[in-house]
């Protein structure tokens, strides 16, 4: 009796705690949601809603001004398709690394973990060299090409992989079956939770990059993504938060679709973690 | 022998005559060429928000209207910085086809554009399609020469001033604008006194604002003129103690309960939040907007640090800036844009709709902006207070400038935050942004 009193108060404190914490996460898209329907001036008077939620016109501007709907689908096929194939080739390689024997094996895989260490800025003017060489300049793939590799999701995946008996391999290469079967039929399904979540990370990461898309499509202002069409929202002589705030909604509703799509399998991963590794 | 020589002159003045001919022939080209063919020139701009839907209108207009057959195609390259870097990556890349044939530029491309090797400069304009600089504001037109060399046209002017809550003002007692810091201690006194809450004052100087101070106490931030004349590569305000000395009165403005160690900006004045805050005048219209009926806004000129002070503040915005195509009909066309951008039409409804100042001498003294001058007195300070400043007085131009902003601006806020003493203060921003130059220097010489 006194066991399940304990448990009743620590189920109260744990979900308290876990609403609160939930709340000062959630509370930024809130007030960016509630601060989309604010004319300039409620913008600046300290109170969380709007007088109406009948006040559409930074939406308005804001489409027309930056430009969102076209700039919104370019970010979407760019980080769509740029973090998906990031993650083919993530998975490819970490399964590499896990169950094939080469010489230099390790060596490789510290080399390129250490490549996390160059910092992105300085890769700048290179990257823009190769992409420039290539004829990719103002294109999706221009774009998109530099994160066609990351060491941090080999890094994750292979530690999931690890964690798989080796055993499965064999097993289905006696039944006959290749490397990309066992890879589709058997890794990919226990690894759904991490590959899931390391698919979204990667999404949102390239949703966000603003420097590189701004510079690879210098020529090309209908290639531009969300976050630049953002920029022009608000100015250095009239600081129009509203309507930044409204560009932001506008902006985040594919991520909240594919976020939608995909939150069972990210719960499992978060409720697995422990597994991997 | 005479037959020889006779041969050999007619031969010269066949030779000299074909290539006169030929000058001339070039000449005329230049002058006909355009309007000839039609030609398509791309132009980088910064202007976002209301300004970024009047240059759409000034490019619309121009590409409907010019009777050259020339395109402007307009690309919104993002804040000032962002196109700097963009126009650093590309030539550092050497691909220069990437390059504009003209670009929006405020003062931290300065010294990358003149060094890129594709500068077109203002003053090859002027020598080679006619010397128009007598048309725009002479301090406007010399805060875009380095080097000598002027690098392009002015088109968004402005200077800082000081805006001011009225009714606020009122109340404390005080009929006019602070003027020294001295007077923002007075005030802030008078306010307490009144049972006025807010703040007095609140800012972390940076560059700008650095340059203005230090500019009104007879000096520069650093040599060669804060870098107009040449590259900067070293402080000109340690061994004349000015640094030090702005520091301490910066340190006493803030422990006489004058300033708040942090930026209030536009959103805090319009809420009343502070009674005093200084900032580009070409923000003079979205302020009027934002406060509307709420209190009656002042606007005087830039805060003095002490009445022995001089009086101004240096010329901030953008100018337009053209690269060498090497196509010469493409050249033209953009000099005409330029022309047009920075002529007396564009200029003052630019100005009419947003507190710059018209860079063009025409628009200054077009009826339409005297007008809203008679109208809108709070933009009257600051074209009086940039025709006043004294030429000397030079905004900062050096190479790592937004490291060098942000450095001034911890610096000064580290003094006031950790209470240190402005001599120390003083050696430590003076070592940081020393060091700041000296790696420009090594990277780029």
């Amino acid at each position: 009796m006194k066991r399940k009193k304990i448990d009743f108060i620590m189920d109260i404190i744990v979900t308290t705690v876990a609403l609160i914490l939930g709340f000062i996460i959630v509370f930024p898209l809130i007030y960016c949601f509630l601060s989309s329907f604010k004319t300039a001036s409620e913008f600046l008077e300290p109170k969380l809603f709007p007088s109406s939620f009948k006040y559409l016109e930074n939406f308005k501007n804001a489409l027309e001004r930056g430009n969102l709907v076209r700039y919104t689908l370019n970010s979407f096929i760019i980080a769509f398709f740029g973090s998906a194939t990031r993650m083919v080739l993530s998975i490819l390689a970490a399964y590499a690394f896990t169950f094939y024997n080469f010489k230099g094996k390790n060596f490789f895989f510290f080399m390129i973990l250490g490549t996390m260490m160059i910092p992105g800025d300085v890769l700048l003017v290179t990257n823009y060299l190769t992409v420039s060489k290539l004829h990719l300049l103002n294109t999706y793939l221009g774009v998109m090409v530099v994160s066609f590799v990351s060491a941090s999701q080999m890094f994750m995946l292979r530690q999931r992989f690890k964690s798989i008996p080796k055993d499965m391999r064999e097993a289905s290469s006696m039944d006959g079956y290749g490397d990309l079967w066992f890879i589709w039929k058997v890794l990919l399904p226990l690894s759904k939770p991490v590959v899931t979540t390391l698919f979204i990370q990667g999404f949102i990461n390239l949703w966000n990059a603003y420097l590189w898309p701004l510079i690879t499509t210098a020529s090309s202002p209908e290639m531009r993504t969300v976050m630049v069409g953002i920029t022009r929202l608000n100015s250095w002589e009239d600081e129009n938060y509203q309507l930044v705030m409204a560009g932001v909604c506008i902006s985040l509703i594919p991520s909240f679709i594919l976020f939608f799509i995909m939150r069972r399998n990210m719960k499992k991963g978060g409720l697995d973690g422990s597994l991997v590794g | 022998m005479k037959r020889l020589l006779a041969v050999f002159m007619l031969f010269s003045l066949s030779f000299s005559l074909l290539f006169a001919s030929g000058s001339k022939e070039a000449s005329e080209t230049k002058t006909t060429l355009l309007g000839e063919e039609p030609v398509t020139i791309v132009f980088w701009h910064c202007a976002s928000d209301e300004s970024g839907v009047l240059m759409d209108k000034f490019i619309d207009t121009f590409n409907k209207e010019n009777p050259y057959k020339i395109t402007v195609k307009g690309i919104y390259q993002g804040q000032y910085s962002d196109a700097t870097t963009l126009m650093k990556t590309i030539i550092s890349a050497e691909n220069y086809s990437e390059l504009p044939d003209v670009m929006q530029m405020d003062a931290t491309g300065k010294v990358d554009y003149f060094s890129s090797g594709r500068a077109l400069t203002a003053s090859d304009a002027f020598a080679s399609y006619g010397d128009i600089s007598s048309s725009y504001i002479p301090v406007a037109l010399s805060n875009w020469e380095y080097q000598g060399v002027v690098l392009g046209l002015p088109f968004a002017l402005s200077t800082t001033i000081t805006f001011y809550n009225k009714d606020m003002l009122e109340a404390a007692g005080w009929d006019k604008a602070p003027e020294t810091f001295q007077d923002i201690i007075e005030l802030k006194r008078d306010m307490e006194k009144a049972g006025i809450e807010a703040a007095s004052y609140g800012i972390v100087p940076n560059t700008p604002l650095l340059a203005n101070w230090l500019g009104q106490m007879g000096s520069y931030v650093v040599n060669n003129k804060n870098g107009s004349e040449s590259m900067a590569t070293e402080l000109s305000c340690v061994e004349n103690g000015k640094l030090e000395e702005f520091l301490g009165l910066w340190k006493n403005l803030y422990e006489e309960g004058g300033v708040e160690n942090k930026s209030l900006s536009t959103n805090q004045f319009v809420n009343g939040e502070v009674a005093v805050f200084t900032s580009s005048s070409s923000n003079v219209s979205s302020v009027l907007e934002k406060v509307g009926d709420k209190f009656t806004v002042g606007t005087s000129t830039f805060i003095k640090v002490n009445d022995e002070a001089e009086y101004g503040a240096t010329v901030s915005g953008s100018c337009l800036v053209m690269f060498d195509s090497k196509d010469e009909l493409k050249k033209l066309a953009s000099w005409e844009f330029i022309k047009y951008l920075t002529g007396k039409e564009v200029q003052s409804e630019f100005a009419i709709s947003t507190g710059y100042i018209p860079s063009s001498l025409e628009a200054l003294e077009s009826d339409e902006y005297k007008a809203q001058l008679e109208e809108n007195p709070q933009y009257r300070i600051a074209p009086m207070q940039l025709l006043s400043t004294p030429s000397e007085m030079k905004s900062v131009t050096v190479g790592p400038s937004a490291d060098f902003y942000y450095a001034i601006m911890n610096g000064t806020s580290d003094m006031l935050k950790n209470n240190v003493d402005p001599k120390k203060a003083a050696e430590d921003l003076a070592s940081s942004l020393q060091a700041l130059l000296d790696q420009y220097k090594r990277n780029n010489i």
